[in-house]
């Protein structure tokens, strides 16, 4: 069962309790009901409104001397003659937005001077001022009149007005030029000798897609706010937070009922909000108004937004309870939301920029990366399935580090209790206690915030097609042990965890480490079969087969020694101390040792962030994982990745140390996608569950139970 | 049999000046199943906290306490599985109605849909609920508030129960049934521990006394015994004057 019988319980028990809300309703249903459309239709009426006025609104025009009042008054006049007389026999409808509109009622103010007119626009006297710079004498040829039309142009009266009186000297210098032509007997095309047009290929909802995932993330947040503090500091602050703490149910089973409530209510709140959105913007007329280019709104890809909503409200709701978790009381709580809303902000803005693209470092981005997912597919984009996942991957590991963080806060005494001190005492390090495991909040912490940063190296490093991959393979090699081994052992002596203790550093048994030599020999064929087997049913991917290229040619350039420190020691090393010792060991702390596995194995694929490769490693998480948990020592998995790693790298860079084997890669270049020799399979499988039967087995040693030991607590 | 043990716990809170001040300092008692152990001392004596301590609510800074055998500090959610919980200040979820609250907490024991159902009922009859069960908590009285937060202590049916200020701001009646009901409890074999102030109340109820004060236990016994330590008939002279013996600096352990 997904959902254990008191994760249920808390879940309707806690959505009945904040359904029966009236501030909840209010919040989740008035308000995307009632206000959004009121205020939606209120503005654009206003600013429609407004805009009407001004176009017929009698202009006060700004001149600098009598002579000029003159000029410009006779353009205008014959200007509204020549339109009349244009005009067609029968009566224009009145209300043809595309018809010249002659200037008729205005009036002309003089100035004394250039600069007297400009302080009078500065002052909001005038809207706009025609200069005519040298005067104006229709019949010289030889010269062009400059004008110059004087306004604030951020002022909305102004670009009205001098829009206006544009127009107006646009058609008398069109007019003025179609007669000089007359009057020569020249063709319109003499003075035109290119016809310069644009084709627009943007999408309609382009306006939709740039701005639609920001309001999305606001509608969100919103709908989780209340929510979420309400069950968790509200829950502290009405006192029954201590009898709810007094039942035998574990916090994270708390935590992850009351979040799924807040996901519930901000994943109906949204919807609300978008459809509300939607039918007011439908049946309001605006569609073609928002949607630019008179094709209406695309209702389809609103059912496209829904979707994109859930990994978002399930990563905010995550957010918002790891935060309120914090507060004892519902204004506290407020006052953590705030920062945190506006921190969201930033990278969700950045994504809605036009000219951000779900790309490199925007894929792990968190928040930047769900924007700018919902931005391209309502832009209509094709977003690879690749990309998708790992959109989705990094948004629910920083979720479930923020769940893990949550209930690690939401526990404490400091927050249960009003008279057990400040909370920031429990976090002070003076009060932990000497632990042998890090917590799983924790461990899930660390792998969630290495997450981007190890996507960054990796995509920082990667060579650009045809390239060399050194540069990716000896920066690993640099960044591997400083993020994935240097920085968990700072952070454990820094959280008084044993480090020995906590990354499972103790000597196997011969038992074990024979088993895991085995494994690390035979695991290959295993995982080419699979690969081969999902190559027939999924094909192969043109990235995946150009990057192993790639990296086949690099190695084969590099000395072996280096071959072997930067694809099998390094990451033997270094991922087995971070999925295997820390993750793994945080994890067996809370949960049994095949969820704990299970979950390191995800991590582990979702750090090798090629899709393709996910069933492999994944599958050599578990198997790793195993070997760590069976044996109690990090030095099994270590060895068997090792031998895993060297000997796939060996394969590629000395193929006639394996030519014994017949192995499809020597005769055919695409056998790396073809089955093994039979032979080799039957053997490498017997090697295989050999070593798996030796690590199973039970010694003397490992029959003793391993017992959790607590996390560090404060006490 | 001692049902529950505490040997020597002390609980330390981080103090504004930066050191520690101690809530709880070394105390012992015991136990034993089938009595009423009363846990007296004024305000800010340290009950509340030694019974947070006994209900694996809290860590203890030093020391132990096992309530049924399981360690409160290493096994506290086989503590709570054995302890029903009434705390002095329990709020109720103002939007569930009793029963409502009552099924909650009994899945929230693992008790299966029917029985929880069933042992609700069975509360809401046995504590006079019947009538306001179909409320809103919110709408309750004092007293019929802390009738359901009994009946929610109750509601796993365990062996041992802590109540802490059962009877605080109640009326004549309700207090009345909340006593009742503890004795009842009692004679039905239950372990209960009573926190109060309520020195009469104490007087009638308790089958052994434990007097706190300054975050230790000064004295301890049956109420014969204590009297024939001090020479007081009342309880609240006994009190006073075993205090008194005390405020001086240096405390005995007890």
């Amino acid at each position: 069962m997904i959902f254990p019988h008191r994760i249920r319980t808390i879940y309707w028990k806690e959505l009945i309790d904040i359904l029966r809300d009236r501030r909840t309703l209010v919040a989740m249903v008035v308000v995307p009901i009632v206000l959004y459309p009121l205020l939606m239709l209120g503005s654009v009426q206003a600013v429609s409104h407004q805009t009407k006025s001004l176009e017929h609104e009698d202009l006060v025009l700004g001149v600098v001397d009598d002579g000029q009042r003159g000029i410009l008054s006779s353009l205008i006049v014959a200007d509204a003659e020549a339109i009349r007389s244009e005009a067609p026999a029968g009566e224009a409808p009145p209300d043809d937005e595309n018809a010249p509109q002659p200037l008729a009622q205005e009036k002309i103010q003089v100035f004394a001077s250039r600069d007297e007119l400009e302080e009078a626009i500065r002052q909001r006297v005038v809207p706009v001022g025609v200069i005519f710079v040298e005067g104006l004498d229709v019949h010289r040829a030889d010269l062009t009149h400059r004008v110059l039309i004087v306004a604030d142009y951020e002022e909305p009266r102004g670009i009205s007005a001098s829009r206006r009186i544009q127009e107006m000297l646009r058609r008398t210098e069109e007019r003025i030029r179609g007669d000089r032509l007359a009057g020569r007997g020249l063709p319109p095309s003499f003075v035109e000798p290119l016809d310069v047009a644009t084709v627009d290929l943007s999408n309609p909802s382009s306006v939709l897609g740039a701005v639609l995932p920001l309001i999305l993330v606001l509608m969100t947040i919103t709908g989780a706010i209340y929510p979420a503090i309400d069950l968790t500091a509200g829950e502290r602050e009405r006192g029954t937070l201590e009898t709810l703490m007094v039942c035998p149910v574990p916090v994270i089973d708390l935590i992850v009922g009351k979040f799924m409530v807040v996901t519930t209510v901000a994943v109906v709140g949204a919807a609300l909000n978008l459809a509300s959105v939607t039918a007011t913007v439908y049946f309001g007329g605006f569609d073609r108004i928002i949607a630019a280019r008179g094709e209406g709104l695309p209702l389809a890809q609103m059912a496209f937004i829904l979707v994109a909503l859930i990994p978002f409200a399930v990563f905010m709701s995550a957010i918002m309870i790891a935060v309120c978790s914090f507060a004892r009381t519902f204004k506290e709580a407020q006052n953590y939301v705030t920062p945190v809303i506006l921190a969201v902000l930033v990278p969700g803005g950045i994504a809605a920029f036009p000219a951000t693209r779900l790309e490199g470092v925007m894929l792990v981005l968190p928040v930047g990366n769900m924007v700018a997912l919902a931005k391209e597919l309502l832009l209509g984009a094709a977003v690879p399935v690749w990309q998708m996942a790992i959109v989705i991957v990094s948004t629910s590991l920083y979720a479930a580090a923020a769940i893990a963080a949550a209930a690690n806060i939401f526990g404490k005494e400091s927050v249960v209790f009003a008279d057990a001190g400040s909370w920031r005492g429990t976090f002070a390090r003076a009060r932990l206690r000497v632990a042998d495991r890090p917590s799983p909040s924790l461990g899930l912490l660390l792998v969630a915030v290495l997450f981007p940063i190890w996507f960054f190296v990796q995509s920082t490093l990667s060579p650009a097609p045809g390239h060399d991959a050194r540069g990716l393979l000896w920066g690993c090699a640099v960044a591997m042990p400083v993020l994935f081994a240097l920085l968990p052992v700072l952070l454990l002596a820094f959280r008084k965890v044993r480090i020995a203790a906590a990354l499972s550093l103790r000597m196997a048994s011969t038992k074990d480490v024979l088993g895991a030599t085995l494994i690390g020999a035979s695991a290959w064929v295993v995982a080419h079969e699979v690969n081969v087997f999902q190559a027939q049913v999924l094909g192969v991917p043109q990235q995946v087969v150009e990057s192993a290229a790639q990296l086949g040619q690099t190695l084969s350039a590099m000395p072996l020694v280096a071959v072997l420190l930067t694809i099998a020691v390094v990451p033997a090393v270094c991922e087995e101390l971070l999925f295997r010792g820390l993750l793994l060991s945080s994890l067996l702390g809370s949960t049994g040792p095949w969820r704990a596995i299970l979950v390191s194995a995800a991590v582990f694929a979702a750090y090798h962030f090629f899709f393709f490769k996910a069933a492999v490693t994944g599958g050599l998480g578990i198997l790793l994982g195993y070997l760590c948990w069976r044996s109690r020592s990090i030095v099994p998995s270590m060895l068997a990745h090792l031998l895993h790693n060297a000997l796939g790298a060996l394969s590629a860079v000395r193929p006639e140390w394996f030519a014994w084997m017949d192995l499809p890669g020597d005769a055919d270049p695409e056998g790396q996608w073809s089955h093994l020799p039979v032979r080799v399979i039957v053997v490498g499988l017997f090697v295989f569950v050999l070593g798996i039967v030796l690590i199973a087995l039970r010694s003397s040693e490992t029959r003793r139970t391993i017992r959790p030991a607590p996390a560090p607590t404060t006490a | 049999m001692d049902i529950v043990v505490a040997d020597n716990l002390v609980k330390a809170f981080p103090a504004p000046d930066g050191g520690e001040k101690r809530a709880v300092d070394g105390v012992s008692f015991r136990v034993r199943a089938g009595t009423i152990y009363g846990l007296l001392g004024p305000n800010g004596a340290g009950k509340t906290t030694t019974l947070r301590l006994l209900s694996g609510l809290m860590a203890p800074t030093a020391g132990t306490a096992y309530v049924a055998g399981f360690d409160v500090a290493t096994q506290p959610a086989e503590v709570k599985r054995v302890l029903g919980f009434l705390t002095a200040n329990t709020g109720l979820y103002q939007r569930l109605t009793p029963r409502e609250l009552l099924v909650y907490f009994a899945r929230l024991h693992l008790l299966p849909s029917d029985a929880a159902d069933a042992r609700a009922d069975e509360l809401i009859a046995s504590l006079g609920i019947a009538d306001f069960a179909r409320l809103r908590c919110g709408a309750l009285s004092t007293g019929q508030k802390q009738r359901v937060n009994i009946a929610r202590a109750l509601v796993a049916d365990p062996p041992v129960l802590i109540m802490d200020e059962p009877t605080l701001g109640l009326d004549v009646l309700s207090n009345r049934v909340i006593l009742d009901v503890i004795r009842g409890q009692r004679d039905a074999g239950k372990t209960i521990i009573l926190s109060t102030h309520y020195l009469d109340e104490a007087e009638t109820m308790c089958d052994q006394i434990g007097l706190l004060h300054d975050g230790r236990l000064v004295a301890e016994g049956s109420l014969g015994a204590l009297r024939a330590e001090t020479g007081e008939q009342r309880l609240t002279n006994i009190f006073l004057k075993t205090i008194e013996a005390h405020e001086p600096a240096g405390a005995p352990s007890p």
